[in-house]
């Protein structure tokens, strides 16, 4: 009885879960499963990766969560409460960054914010925040006028400027060269820290999860299942390139692999194997000779 | 030049090629005497009408048949045929059903020109891109305050190609319809030059037509078609 009622009491605590999810697609051939019964607590505040080849369903249980799909079986639940609609307590962030070209940077930055109140209000935050990504100068910019890093730190802005209690990013940096990835990891980690928001990051590049994230699930090939949980006991803030990190991120490529293999073998043709590359010639003799 | 050489070879009698000279003495007293000026103000006045109300049906049936795909099955073909018809045949339906007045020549003008319009508004709204959506929606935003401040925004570069495409029909209905019946605007005026055997005012009339036309679809219509698309990041 007792232990019944510390269950019911943490599951109310627990900000997000996700209960036994799954979700068809209809395909030219049919049906397909894309996500297979999955289930997962999230606790507040906590920084969440999801890693998987690419069609395993992470992208749509990410949109399930916001609110932009419905599974077909199973629940995400926010503070106990069903997920049915997308609400601006959990916005997400694209990787395309999906700003409106039509409008300014800072036009940009309040558009969540305009029917909620008066311009100068909204102005007043949306620079706050436009300050926080460091773009303070750019607020009368369009968006053709912005690089890609440029375009993501609006994107974080605009996010940000609604204040959600759980952000969600859809490989936000995936089209960023790795320098400027690495400053935004940064930044992003910065702004984390700050305002203790939940965050669910969608990647698939597995030294950015470990960066990042305080656990790792790595995704099966379709249909998507969870492979393996990782949890990350790496103190903050962390280098890309440092050992410990790279270590993670072997052990998760391990995993991953397989998977990878499993996807590109429906891809490509079946007796094809993932196998290391015979690269072991005598570098001394024909060094430099193919180019 | 070439025009002014042509004329003096004398192929033609000057009553059929007119030299440049008496097409510009033509244009300078057709203004002089008003006649060019009230044909203009006529002719304008009736396209603005005509094009107001084609730009409202239009936008408002391609929003429509972009937005509920049962429409766009039923009557998007029959959009998409009705416009390859040149506005002019409705004429004769028009005068059965209005009689020999305005409200012809605006049914006329409008046939002309809201089809296009519509098409384009249509295949704006079915390209935007759904990224743009999503975004909004994970923002809260729903409702009319969707397509307001996202579709209607997103479809607006080629809504404006639409609306060149619609004025350059509507102009040529008006002049076509014009000139098939009796009325006071441009057309008529070509009309009469005929029935008068006056062919500089015929060409001088013509070089109005061109003119206005010209200063509408350069100045007008593929400014604000240019400058939406660059400030909207589209590539020209």
């Amino acid at each position: 009885m007792k232990l019944k009622r510390s269950l019911k009491q943490k599951k109310i605590n627990m900000r997000l879960s996700i209960e036994k999810v799954s979700k068809n697609f209809t395909a030219q051939h049919g049906k397909v499963l894309a996500l297979d019964e999955i289930s997962i607590q999230i606790k507040e505040g906590e920084f969440i990766c999801f890693v998987g080849p690419s069609g395993c369903g992470k992208t749509t249980l990410l949109n399930m969560v916001a609110g932009l799909e419905t599974p077909t079986k199973g629940v995400v639940r926010q503070s106990g409460e069903e997920i049915k609609i997308p609400s601006s307590d959990r916005v997400v962030i694209f990787q395309e960054a999906a700003l409106f070209p039509w409008l300014n940077v800072i036009q940009n930055v309040e558009f969540g914010l305009v029917r909620r109140m008066n311009v100068r209000k909204r102005r007043e935050i949306s620079r706050t925040f436009l300050n926080l990504v460091h773009l303070g100068r750019f607020e009368n910019a369009y968006v053709h006028q912005l690089s890609g890093g440029m375009k993501s730190r609006v994107a974080i802005a605009r996010a940000l400027a609604l204040n959600p209690s759980i952000l969600l990013m859809d490989e936000p940096f995936a089209a960023l060269d790795a320098q400027t990835r690495d400053i935004l990891h940064e930044e992003i980690e910065e702004i984390w820290f700050q305002t203790k928001q939940t965050i669910v990051f969608v990647t698939h590049n597995v030294r950015e999860a470990v960066r990042l994230g305080d656990r790792v699930f790595v995704f099966t090939a379709r249909p998507g299942r969870i492979k393996k949980e990782f949890q990350i006991d790496l103190p903050r803030p962390r280098d890309t390139n440092s050992e410990s990190v790279v270590l993670y991120a072997k052990l998760i490529q391990q995993e991953l692999r397989e998977e990878i293999e499993k996807f590109l073998k429906e891809e490509v043709d079946r007796d094809w194997s993932l196998k290391k590359a015979n690269l072991l010639r005598p570098a001394g003799i024909d060094l430099g000779s193919g180019i | 030049m070439i025009w002014e050489a042509v004329f003096r070879l004398k192929i033609w009698p000057p009553y059929l090629f007119p030299s440049p000279e008496d097409v510009a003495k033509a244009l300078i007293w057709g203004f002089k005497d008003r006649t060019f000026l009230i044909g203009m103000s006529v002719s304008i006045q009736r396209i603005t009408i005509g094009y107001l109300i084609s730009l409202v049906l239009g936008i408002g049936l391609g929003f429509l048949v972009g937005r509920f795909k049962i429409l766009d099955e039923t009557i998007g073909s029959l959009i998409s045929g009705l416009q390859v018809l040149p506005s002019i045949c409705w004429l004769p339906l028009a005068i059965l059903w209005f009689g020999l007045n305005e409200q012809a020549i605006q049914f006329v003008i409008i046939m002309g020109a809201f089809l296009s319009i519509a098409i384009a508004t249509e295949s704006g709204i079915r390209n935007i891109p759904p990224i743009y959506l999503r975004a909004a929606r994970t923002m809260g935003i729903k409702g009319i305050d969707l397509y307001t401040r996202v579709v209607f925004p997103a479809a607006l570069p080629s809504i404006a190609t639409g609306m060149k495409l619609g004025w350059s029909f509507a102009w040529r209905s008006l002049m076509a319809g014009e000139l098939l019946f009796v009325s006071i605007g441009l057309g008529h005026l070509l009309q009469t030059g005929r029935e008068l055997n006056d062919m500089p005012q015929v060409i001088a009339v013509m070089v109005v037509i061109v003119l206005i036309g010209l200063i509408f679809d350069q100045l007008l219509f593929s400014q604000l078609e240019k400058r939406l698309r660059s400030r909207w990041g589209m590539t020209t």
